[in-house]
């Protein structure tokens, strides 16, 4: 946990990234459940490499639920955003205009149109 | 509906197919039930689960069978796999060794992996649905078991200390005890004839021996050379069949009438 | 045992920003910084925690060869499994809080580590099982239930997964359970016998009721726990007191009464001692239970050694 960047803009000693810092056997496993979902850490196994890793990885946390794809990947090599800045990822601002849900109004004007010229052949 | 016994209808054919499906029945609960004594005490916690898995999975294997014949016969899983003498039981002796420690019980299932694979290919070319079937359907989680152990033994052979020698000297044990898988019996004569079994028992040891080879190779191991210890499949067993039927069957002997 | 809390005392500011910070509701994540006493608590029960699945594995585990039945066989060995699974989860959690599993493992095998009260006891006959699946797994249902909103995130998340495993183990050992209660004479009687040899220990196994301490007031403030052990006990024999009684079976406890005043059970006070004793590794099975353990963990020292020269092997080989 050495190498993580400081951010000087706050007080000095605030790292906001650092490596995992895990031992070099602790591979982070990732599970593809279906083709159309991405992989998600599921957890952790203890093995000397990927393969193994891998071969481990499928009983510990495959056994009951759907998975099409395993991913391995040595721990130590995921860096993460430090927990202490986590506020940077809550907004300060209203960001509603990104969401769909604020132009309601709009999409009520969408949906009588849409009904008013909804037709058979078009579905 | 009739069952896939009840409609072979040659009897002698039968009787074969019959002992046929029960020595692989038997021959996946006994090392289920070998594997399983695994569970708690594994080398590591994720190999332990892992190998737990996989005994789960040869049991399931083992009871999926023998439903085939049990439902012909109007009998019951639990009456096929503990409600009979030790001379009735048709695995190989191979199965039934005792777990003489990890690198043991890996070489075991390298090399009945490798036969189990392709016996199922067989049962799955034999014509004789549903069965047929069942055998593509199971073989499936066999690649998964030969895998495991493939995985586990290049590194047992291939790591340091003294691996090599001790993963050597399994080999050697469990060798003659393998080639019983082989065994011949007349109910293969009879499927071979009848052109269920499309291979002689002498010409799938061949193909096996060509499948294991490279695999213990890559690792360094030396083919052994001993001859086959043969009588499980005629239901000659050691006296640790005698002991795993023994307390296997302990509970249930008590009452087999009883709901457990 | 865990090396005691730092004599350094925690940097005053951080400690007051991290205790406002969990009584806000927060969880906290590995790797971020926590006061000395709590990453010493905090290891302290979760390694306890893996201990005990890791030697919880043993009682059940004896039976897995002699389970009545294919389909019994293969659920038993799969609820065995589960709980082997458990220690992998919890040991890698503690591990975040600083010790290796390498380590906590050989001290447990050397017996200087503690696990809980319940797997010291010996599982005599078919019907230990199904009260170590309903009871022991109901008791620590409630336990660990209510740790899910504790503190320490990866403990937290680890928890939902176990949780929902162990209803699976409740769910087995209830059928197991009512094979057994609507099955033969002997087979009742068996059942009754194990539930009478079962009871103390399983109202041990919350512990003493917890007496009002500073060290527990901090313990409650910074959830590493949740729920004090008499709410514990109370809340297990909400649930599982009507099991017993609806199949007809005795409660071995002739104290046992429901105070509907009270709304809560009261029961004969246990002997605390022998709690004591147990969890010193004084049990009845105690050493029979750590000799096997150690017997399986010298056996494998080869295979340890052989894989950690393999991942040396592997390390050097992805620099080049």
């Amino acid at each position: 946990m050495t190498s993580g960047r400081v951010d000087q803009r706050d007080g000095g000693d605030a790292r906001w990234e650092r490596p995992l810092g895990t031992a070099p056997d602790v591979w982070a496993v990732f599970v593809q459940g279906r083709h159309r979902d991405m992989h998600v850490y599921a957890g952790d196994v203890h093995a000397p490499d990927a393969e193994m890793a891998l071969v481990l990885a499928k009983e510990s946390y495959t056994r009951r639920d759907p998975c099409v794809n395993l991913w391995v990947v040595r721990a130590d090599q995921i860096h993460a955003t430090a927990q202490t800045a986590a506020e940077m990822f809550v907004p300060a601002i209203d960001k509603s205009y990104r969401f769909g849900g604020s132009y309601r109004q709009q999409r009520r004007v969408l949906q009588s149109s849409y009904k008013a010229s909804y037709r058979e052949e078009d579905q | 509906m009739p069952g896939v016994l009840t409609a072979i209808a040659d009897p002698s054919v039968r009787d074969a197919f019959r002992e046929w499906l029960l020595r692989i029945a038997d021959d996946e609960l006994v090392i289920g039930h070998r594997h399983s004594e695994w569970t708690g005490v594994g080398p590591d916690i994720e190999s332990d689960v892992a190998m737990s898995s996989i005994a789960q999975e040869e049991l399931g294997h083992g009871r999926a069978l023998y439903e085939q014949i049990a439902q012909d016969e109007g009998s019951d899983v639990d009456r096929l796999a503990f409600g009979r003498a030790p001379n009735e039981y048709r695995h190989a002796a191979l199965l039934e060794q005792e777990n003489d420690g990890w690198e043991y019980s890996i070489v075991r299932l390298v090399l009945y992996e490798a036969f189990e694979g392709a016996r199922l290919r067989l049962v799955a070319a034999s014509g004789q649905e549903p069965v047929a079937g069942l055998a593509r359907l199971l073989g499936r989680e066999e690649r998964y078991h030969g895998l495991f152990a493939e995985t586990w033994l290049t590194r047992l052979a291939g790591g340091a200390v003294d691996g090599p020698g001790r993963v050597q000297a399994a080999l050697d044990a469990a060798w003659p005890d393998a080639l019983g898988l082989f065994e011949a019996t007349p109910a293969d004569d009879v499927l071979l004839r009848a052109g269920v079994l499309t291979s002689s028992p002498a010409a799938q040891r061949e193909a096996w021996t060509d499948a294991v080879r490279p695999v213990l190779e890559s690792c360094a191991l030396t083919m052994p050379t001993a001859e086959a210890r043969e009588g499980g499949r005629r239901g000659v067993h050691t006296p640790a069949f005698g002991r795993l039927l023994a307390q296997m069957t302990e509970v249930w002997r008590s009452d087999p009438e009883a709901r457990w | 045992m865990s090396t005691a809390p730092s004599v350094t005392p925690d940097d005053p500011t951080m400690l007051a920003r991290f205790t406002e910070r969990i009584q806000a509701g927060d969880q906290i994540e590995a790797g971020e910084w926590l006061p000395a006493e709590y990453r010493f608590e905090a290891l302290r029960l979760i390694n306890m925690h893996a201990n005990s699945e890791i030697m919880g594995a043993l009682p059940e585990r004896e039976w897995i060869p002699r389970a009545p039945g294919l389909a019994r066989k293969m659920a038993l060995t799969a609820k065995v499994q589960d709980e082997v699974g458990h220690g992998m989860l919890l040991y890698r959690v503690a591990e975040t809080l600083g010790r290796t599993r390498d380590e906590m493992v050989a001290e447990l095998v050397a017996g200087r580590a503690r696990f809980h009260n319940v797997f010291h006891y010996p599982a005599e006959t078919w019907a230990d099982v199904a009260i170590i699946q309903v009871f022991v797994d109901g008791a620590a249902m409630q336990t660990q239930g209510a740790l899910r909103s504790c503190s320490y995130a990866p403990y937290s998340r680890v928890l939902k997964r176990i949780c929902y495993e162990e209803d699976f183990h409740i769910q087995l050992g209830l059928d197991v359970w009512r094979s057994l209660a609507e099955g033969t004479p002997r087979q009742r009687a068996m059942l009754q016998d194990a539930l009478r040899r079962w009871w103390t220990p399983i109202i041990h196994f919350f512990g003493m009721p917890d007496r009002v301490s500073p060290h527990t007031e901090k313990m409650l403030a910074w959830r590493i726990k949740v729920k004090s052990n008499e709410e514990l006990r109370q809340q297990f024999l909400r649930k599982f007191v009507p099991i017993i009684l609806e199949y007809g079976l005795e409660v071995p406890d002739p104290n046992l009464r429901w105070v509907e005043e009270e709304q809560r059970y009261v029961y004969t006070e246990p002997d605390w001692e022998e709690l004591k004793r147990v969890g010193r590794n004084g049990g009845p099975k105690s050493a029979d239970r750590l000799a096997l353990r150690q017997r399986f963990h010298q056996q494998h020292a080869w295979v340890r050694e052989a894989m950690n020269r393999w991942l040396t092997s592997q390390a050097h080989g992805a620099v080049a």
